[in-house]
């Protein structure tokens, strides 16, 4: 699963930022900035769409469905069991628990599904572009799509100290 | 920057003019029915005292906080707050309809209800009246000395008196966050004088400041719309809309576990304030409450970039303002009047209690610098973004 990809190195970020407004400007297909504090500007221009949202209300949707059918299930078809004279479906009970139950699924499933999509688990070796990544340093990682040559060239112009290629 | 505010001549008279249909309908009320009227007196009263509690927490909580984004916005839920001498008036002159609300304060009723025989200790007449005064004389007292260190602040640049304010604002949140829940204790819960709650207080002055936030923002929609507040962006408004879309959490968490407990336990006592809201006429107020207050701007808010847009904030925040009223429809008149009953009383009533409320607020607004000149958070609060 290891690509080759274009990294650049800066030390300072409003050169970064620079160098991002060149490349998607030829939109270019970025892959990710590592930097050791969020920045503002880097945050705005750097937008990523992320699907988990909707994946978490499906999920959601689906904890919902099953724990009340499991509720009604229970209470109703499989073992009434008359309570102090409540009718066996009784919506305001299952209300707290139906709550937890969609939150605890949604959780789960959501967490499960980010780790597989970004291949984290438990036990991978890490990948650090260089170790200074966690020092002062901003990384600017970018596919190699189409012309890796005019991409090294332009984030050579706009600054970058360093501009290398390596398996990710 | 526009810093001082300058009504227009046309709004007061709007003002007096829904004043006057206020009047009018309690005119009209009294001479119909009286009971009706004295509950809706208390209806507004309550309405209306909530959002200047609401509003003033909201105030003390920005200070204790150090919360330096809502500097800008500082002296709307101030001015806000303008209404509460008002409302000490007018609640205190329940005084003439006390038994017309209250079961308990009708005379003999000791003789042949036992329960409020026991419980006549603290709910009288005299005692009742005095604790008015004290909720309020501790209310205004610090409401007062924020204010003037407000102005004070405007006219010399001294750190000291944001301190000052810090320090008050902490003893306000204490005051009003524990006096405010035994008001509404003692103005509400009381009206179905054999039942309790323990979370009722609790529930009303947190709630307070989930109206209290929805009048903040119609406020300052108002005033954008006026061509103040050009400073006001984006991410100011991603905050008041954050404390809209928290508070309907709030909501729905404390009006469903109130309800969940005593339906589960079933006890007859407890019951018997449900019995007409859950199954007897009010059901539809019942759950209007509910979706106005809890499942729209729940479901609205949850997206994060439709929540923030100005239009959307006036909306939801239109739909709190009715939302209050049938919230505390829903607690007052099935104890206080009995049957559902909607018409020109309740309308009319309303519009003059918003008049003499919008009325104060826009005559405090007016007396202070629209933006805090000295405020040391100001200049973070103008470059606010997240």
């Amino acid at each position: 699963m290891a690509y080759k990809h274009i990294i650049a190195k800066f030390k300072d970020e409003t050169v970064l930022l620079k160098a991002l407004t060149i490349l998607q400007e030829h939109k270019v297909n970025l892959v990710d900035i590592y930097g050791p504090f969020a920045t503002h500007d880097i945050l705005k221009k750097f937008t990523r769409e992320s699907k988990l949202p909707y994946a978490a209300i499906i999920y959601g949707l689906i904890s919902i469905t099953a724990i009340f059918g499991l509720m009604y299930y229970t209470s109703v078809i499989d073992y009434p069991i008359n309570y102090g004279g409540k009718p066996y479906f009784s919506f305001p009970p299952m209300v707290v628990i139906m709550f937890l139950v969609t939150i605890l699924g949604t959780t789960i499933l959501s967490v499960l599904t980010f780790h597989g999509r970004s291949m984290v688990f438990p036990g991978k070796p890490t990948q650090t572009i260089n170790p200074d990544v966690t020092d002062d340093t901003f990384y600017l990682v970018v596919d190699q799509n189409y012309n890796p040559e005019e991409i090294k060239v332009w984030l050579k112009e706009s600054g970058a100290d360093e501009v290398f290629e390596k398996e990710l | 920057m526009e810093t001082t505010y300058t009504p227009k001549k046309n709004m007061y008279l709007l003002f007096a003019v829904l004043v006057i249909i206020g009047i009018i309908a309690t005119i009209t009320g009294f001479t119909t029915d009286t009971e009706r009227t004295w509950s809706n007196i208390l209806l507004n009263n309550y309405y209306f005292i909530t959002l200047a509690i609401g509003a003033t927490l909201f105030y003390s909580i920005q200070y204790i906080t150090n919360s330096g984004w809502s500097a800008l916005i500082q002296r709307i839920p101030m001015a806000l707050g303008a209404f509460l001498p008002i409302g000490a008036v007018l609640m205190f002159l329940m005084y003439f309809g006390l038994p017309q609300v209250y079961e308990w304060a009708q005379p003999e009723i000791t003789e042949t209800d036992k329960l409020i025989a026991h419980k006549e200790p603290f709910l009288n007449v005299p005692f009742f009246m005095i604790r008015i005064v004290i909720y309020f004389a501790l209310f205004l007292s610090v409401a007062l000395v924020l204010r003037k260190y407000a102005k004070l602040e405007d006219e010399n640049a001294d750190i000291k008196y944001h301190q000052k304010s810090r320090y008050y604002a902490q003893v306000y949140i204490f005051i009003a966050a524990i006096f405010f829940s035994f008001a509404s204790k003692d103005w509400i819960m009381t009206i179905d004088s054999h039942w309790y709650s323990t979370l009722f207080g609790f529930r009303n002055m947190v709630l307070s400041m989930y109206y209290g936030s929805a009048a903040i923002i119609l406020m300052i929609l108002f005033l954008r719309s006026q061509g103040y507040f050009a400073k006001v962006n984006d991410a100011h408004f991603h905050d008041l809309a954050r404390y809209i879309f928290r508070f309907s959490i709030v909501f729905g968490y404390l009006w469903f576990m109130q309800f969940l407990i005593l339906w589960y336990a079933n006890i007859p006592e407890l019951t018997v304030y449900y019995y007409p809201r859950f199954i007897g006429d009010w059901q539809p107020m019942f759950y209007a409450e509910l979706f106005i207050n809890f499942v729209i701007p729940f479901v609205v808010m949850i997206s994060d970039e439709l929540g923030k847009k100005p239009k959307v904030l006036l909306g939801i925040s239109t739909l709190l303002m009715i939302g209050l009223w049938i919230s505390i429809y829903v607690q007052i008149m099935p104890g206080a009047y009995g049957p559902m009953k909607f018409g020109f009383i309740e309308i009319g009533m309303w519009l003059g209690y918003a008049g003499l409320f919008l009325g104060a607020t826009f005559m405090a607004l007016s007396k202070f610098s629209l933006v805090p000149k000295n405020h040391p958070f100001l200049e973070e609060s103008l470059h606010h973004h997240i």
